[in-house]
């Protein structure tokens, strides 16, 4: 027989023992094996019986509609659910998920390589500096007059503004960073966007995924021989680094545009749909940086993170074992009514939010309430030396308030098509929660 | 944007798909046929995770198992953040290594079972396992085939007896009876309960502590009444404890002579590391015992006589010579159509299997079910036969997989964590069918009332787990 399974530590064996009375018996058993001793953990009890909620309902497309109600009867009723259903543990208030967010000791997120199996494949090379600078570059240098691009291509007084602008702005300067002209701009995104999807579960996206990392594999080996010298080029500071094609591949996989994409999104629709909201922002750019982080709190695109167990751990009440999956909501923490006051409303000029990232902390000094962290974690060095360019998280941040400011500036009379009720939802359970479809006359 | 036309266009495509992004409704196919997930560009099939919470694949799971075996023998559910093994020689291997593969994962079954040895491995797994297992095995358990039998001729007799019942039908020379309600899902847990020790005036109550323990299991909708149906069991199992401390209690064979110390009696003299054992112990034991003896023998006694009934020339020669080859029946029927589907595990360590690379701490669901069809071992493996010769049908063995060349079927597991009630399951559904056999003239599938399959003509398959209902009906004269 062959010899499939082999373990880290154990004996890979593929030797039989057959015994005096014709039983087979794998010799690694023979004689007995190692063990491993249990805390044994106590049993629930009657008060803790879960029956309001269902893993089922949580991979359903009634979730990837719309979490919010589901994710409230977690936050309110079990805020470590045990999900046997998806074999995770859901953390849904506020405390629960900035105290996960901040424990790397205890918990690892896992890269897009990982969930792809080609661990290996390239590096990550976002956080070298000299890729950070010419990422930060790009974006300070390019998100106005990419915004401007893309409003002169709009039909001449209407538009979709989450087709046309939400979706389409993260590409462009996507395309700038990595020296992408705009003859190759769409093959380029349609590649890059079944590559981000093919990282989750549907067997369809994970196919055409991989065909898609293969093809930007291709598409960059040339064009890593003959960079620009420009310093808002990414790529070109990949080279300067020795980086592979490989590389280039790895670093755009693992940055995605999704984040940008959704924020964009989701910050119209809230401003669009609610009476007034519009009018906060158009005089002050400083209140559409406000309206973003308000957006980011009231909506964020990504509904969860995953966080592994590194090792057996106990929280909350409940022994999580090595490996074990947690699936942090910041959606569901965002909406903590513990944190934040009339937390279900969007308020673009709400008081009891940070405005400002926290110096490493989730609550800044002074302020009586925690940032939202739609976006994903901060950065690990607030204070911003004078060498270190702001944080990805933060450069998210500063892009989408430049683009959201000079399209009210643009289109002062921008409003919603008369009628038209838009929504946010997943496409698919795991991926982007945003506002598809906007409508705007101007 | 005009440059980026084609990426709106598939955008749009994408946001006007009908495909829902979750759970979705799955046709119903032709049993041995599947649902088309797809292919890649060489041709093999893709595999969407969503069918397994589907209905197609409850009635129908053994050509998804196929593909899985052939296509993924270690497929990564990232839905459900579950690897799947499949094929048979890999499970086999998985159970045997209880240092690398070692426990189902915590908390799954102390939901309602309590603390049992389920989640333990090793010396401490044994130990436990060891504390009640042993009563149901070789001599103890010889000791009490007569009280099964026994048993089973009481139920028997008094079904035969009723009428005007839902499941017991007169209709003046024959009668019709479903077997589940009129015996099959019951006599288990009397079994059990008699096997433990529990007064005969529990056992009604006994019923409703096992169905809602099961019905409870896993987070389901239930869950709260399991948890209540748990704490009942404990309050009742608690006074019954204290009175078996200070009151040994005897099994008796039939003509009332002691033939040994009932379970509960014999829980509450053990010591294990110089304690005696806690009330919550034994009693979590007992839950055990009760949610492992019933469903699985329920399961394997309704399977096995639906698909005998549907071979009536095995089943004639079955009746030809019944001490030999109910045996044979029993072991076919666990290999073709287990009621029980598999057993989860974590790994211990970082895990590389066909390529695939396992992180340590990974919920690894062990397919008995696949394993059973795995046509690397049984020829043929959808096919029902009780006289195929690639099975070892001989008496249960106690840590193999595999003896005289062939190999046995996975229903009750393989290794350390075998089963321990697999001898007793084996002998109550046995016994109980042997005597049913005897008992019944002209014993027969009742068609009309059996669930259909969606041509509306076929009879359902068992799929997943056991037909829900089995309507038989039998000659009176």
């Amino acid at each position: 027989m062959n010899a499939p399974v082999t373990t880290g530590d154990a004996p890979a064996t593929d030797d039989v023992v057959i015994g005096d009375n014709g039983v087979a018996i794998p010799r690694f058993n023979h004689g007995g094996t190692g063990w491993r001793s249990y805390e044994v953990h106590q049993r629930e009890r009657v008060g803790e019986s879960t029956e309001k909620i269902n893993g089922a309902q949580l991979a359903s497309a009634e979730y990837a509609a719309d979490p919010y109600p589901l994710l409230a009867i977690l936050r309110e009723n079990y805020p470590c659910y045990r999900d046997w259903i998806n074999n995770c543990y859901w953390i849904t208030r506020y405390d629960d998920v900035t105290s996960i967010f901040t424990d790397e000791a205890n918990f690892e997120n896992r890269s897009k390589l990982w969930y792809y199996g080609i661990e290996g494949f390239g590096r990550d090379l976002r956080e070298e500096l000299p890729v950070l600078w010419a990422w930060s570059k790009a974006m300070d240098a390019f998100a106005e007059t990419d915004t401007q691009r893309l409003i002169e291509g709009f039909r001449k007084g209407v538009t979709d503004l989450a087709r046309d602008f939400a979706a389409q702005l993260p590409i462009l300067l996507l395309g700038r960073m990595f020296e992408v002209p705009d003859t190759e701009l769409a093959p380029f995104a349609i590649r890059y966007r079944r590559a981000q999807r093919g990282v989750l579960w549907h067997p369809t996206a994970q196919e055409t995924g991989k065909g898609a990392l293969l093809e930007l594999l291709q598409y960059f080996e040339p064009k890593l021989r003959q960079v620009g010298n420009s310093d808002t080029s990414v790529l070109a500071a990949i080279a300067g680094l020795g980086g592979t094609a490989a590389d280039v591949v790895t670093t755009l996989l693992e940055a995605d545009h999704e984040t940008l994409h959704g924020a964009l999104g989701n910050l119209w629709m809230n401003l669009l749909s609610q009476p007034g909201a519009l009018h906060v922002v158009k005089s002050d750019r400083l209140a559409m940086k406000i309206a973003y982080l308000e957006a980011m709190r009231h909506s964020p695109p990504v509904i969860t993170s995953e966080r592994f167990a590194r090792h057996e751990v106990e929280r909350f009440g409940k022994l999580i074992p090595e490996g074990g999956l947690l699936r942090v909501s910041a959606l569901a923490a965002n909406r903590d009514p513990r944190i934040f006051n009339d937390s279900d409303q969007f308020i673009a000029d709400r008081r009891d939010i940070c405005h400002r990232e926290a110096r490493g902390h989730y609550r800044a000094d002074g302020l009586p309430q925690g940032i939202a962290f739609g976006m994903g974690r901060p950065t690990r060095h607030p204070a911003v030396p004078e060498d270190r360019p702001r944080s990805l998280y933060a450069l998210t941040r500063d892009t989408a308030v430049t683009a959201s400011w000079t399209l009210a500036q643009k289109l002062p009379g921008i409003a919603l098509e008369p009628g038209f009720v838009p929504t946010m939802r997943c496409l698919r359970i795991g991926e982007v929660f945003t506002c598809w479809q906007l409508p705007v006359a101007y | 944007m005009d440059v980026l036309r084609d990426y709106a266009n598939e955008l749009d495509a994408e946001v006007h798909s009908t495909d829902p992004g979750g759970t979705i409704t799955f046709p119903l196919m032709p049993v041995g046929q599947t649902v088309d997930m797809g292919h890649d560009t060489r041709g093999k099939p893709l595999f969407d995770p969503r069918i397994f919470s589907s209905r197609e694949f409850f009635r129908n799971p053994y050509p998804y198992y196929r593909i899985l075996r052939d296509h993924y023998p270690v497929y990564h559910d990232k839905l459900h953040n579950t690897y799947y093994i499949t094929r048979y020689e890999d499970v086999w291997r998985c159970y045997f290594d209880d240092e690398g593969f070692n426990t189902i994962p915590k908390g799954s079954s102390s939901g309602v079972l309590g603390n049992t040895q389920l989640e333990l491995s090793g010396i401490e797994h044994r130990r436990r396992r060891n504390l009640y297992g042993q009563h149901l095995v070789g001599r103890s358990l010889d000791l009490r085939v007569p009280s099964i039998q026994r048993l089973a001729r009481d139920m028997i007799r008094d079904w035969d007896n009723q009428t005007d019942t839902p499941w017991v039908i007169d209709e003046g020379k024959k009668r019709i009876v479903e077997l589940g309600m009129a015996f099959a899902n019951e006599f288990p847990v009397r079994v059990v309960c008699e096997v433990l020790g529990f007064p005969s005036e529990a056992q009604k109550q006994f019923y409703y502590w096992y169905n809602s323990m099961m019905s409870g299991l896993g987070g389901s909708l239930t869950h709260k009444q399991g948890l209540e149906a748990r704490q009942s069991l404990e309050d009742y199992v608690q006074d019954l404890v204290e009175e078996r401390r200070r009151k040994p209690s005897f099994l008796k064979d039939e003509d009332g002579k002691i033939i040994g110390k009932d379970i509960i009696t014999k829980l509450c003299e053990t010591k294990v590391d110089g304690d005696y054992l806690s009330t919550e112990e034994i009693t979590s034991n007992i839950a055990l015992v009760v949610a492992a003896g019933g469903e699985t023998t329920r399961g394997a006694i309704i399977n096995m006589w639906y698909l005998l009934l549907q071979h009536p020339d095995q089943f004639a020669a079955l009746c030809a010579n019944p001490d030999e080859t109910w045996d044979r029946a029993f072991h076919e029927t666990l290999r073709n159509s287990s009621p029980i589907g598999g057993q989860p595990r974590h790994n211990t360590f970082d895990v590389n299997m066909h390529g695939m690379h396992v992180p340590a701490g990974s919920l690894m669901q062990m397919v008995d079910f696949s394993a059973n069809h795995d046509d690397r071992v049984f020829k043929d493996p959808e096919k029902f036969d009780i006289f195929r010769d690639d099975l070892y049908s001989g008496k249960l063995l106690r840590s193999g997989f595999m003896k005289e060349g062939r190999c046995s079927h996975m229903a009750f597991g393989v290794g350390p964590h075998l089963c321990p009630g697999a001898w007793i399951s084996h002998q109550e559904a046995v016994e109980g069918s042997r005597i049913l056999q005897r008992t019944l003239k002209n014993i027969r599938l009742c068609t009309e009332r059996m669930p259909k399959d969606i041509d509306g003509v076929s009879l359902a398959p068992i799929g997943i787990v056991r037909v829900p209902q089995l309507w038989l009906e039998y000659d009176r004269e």
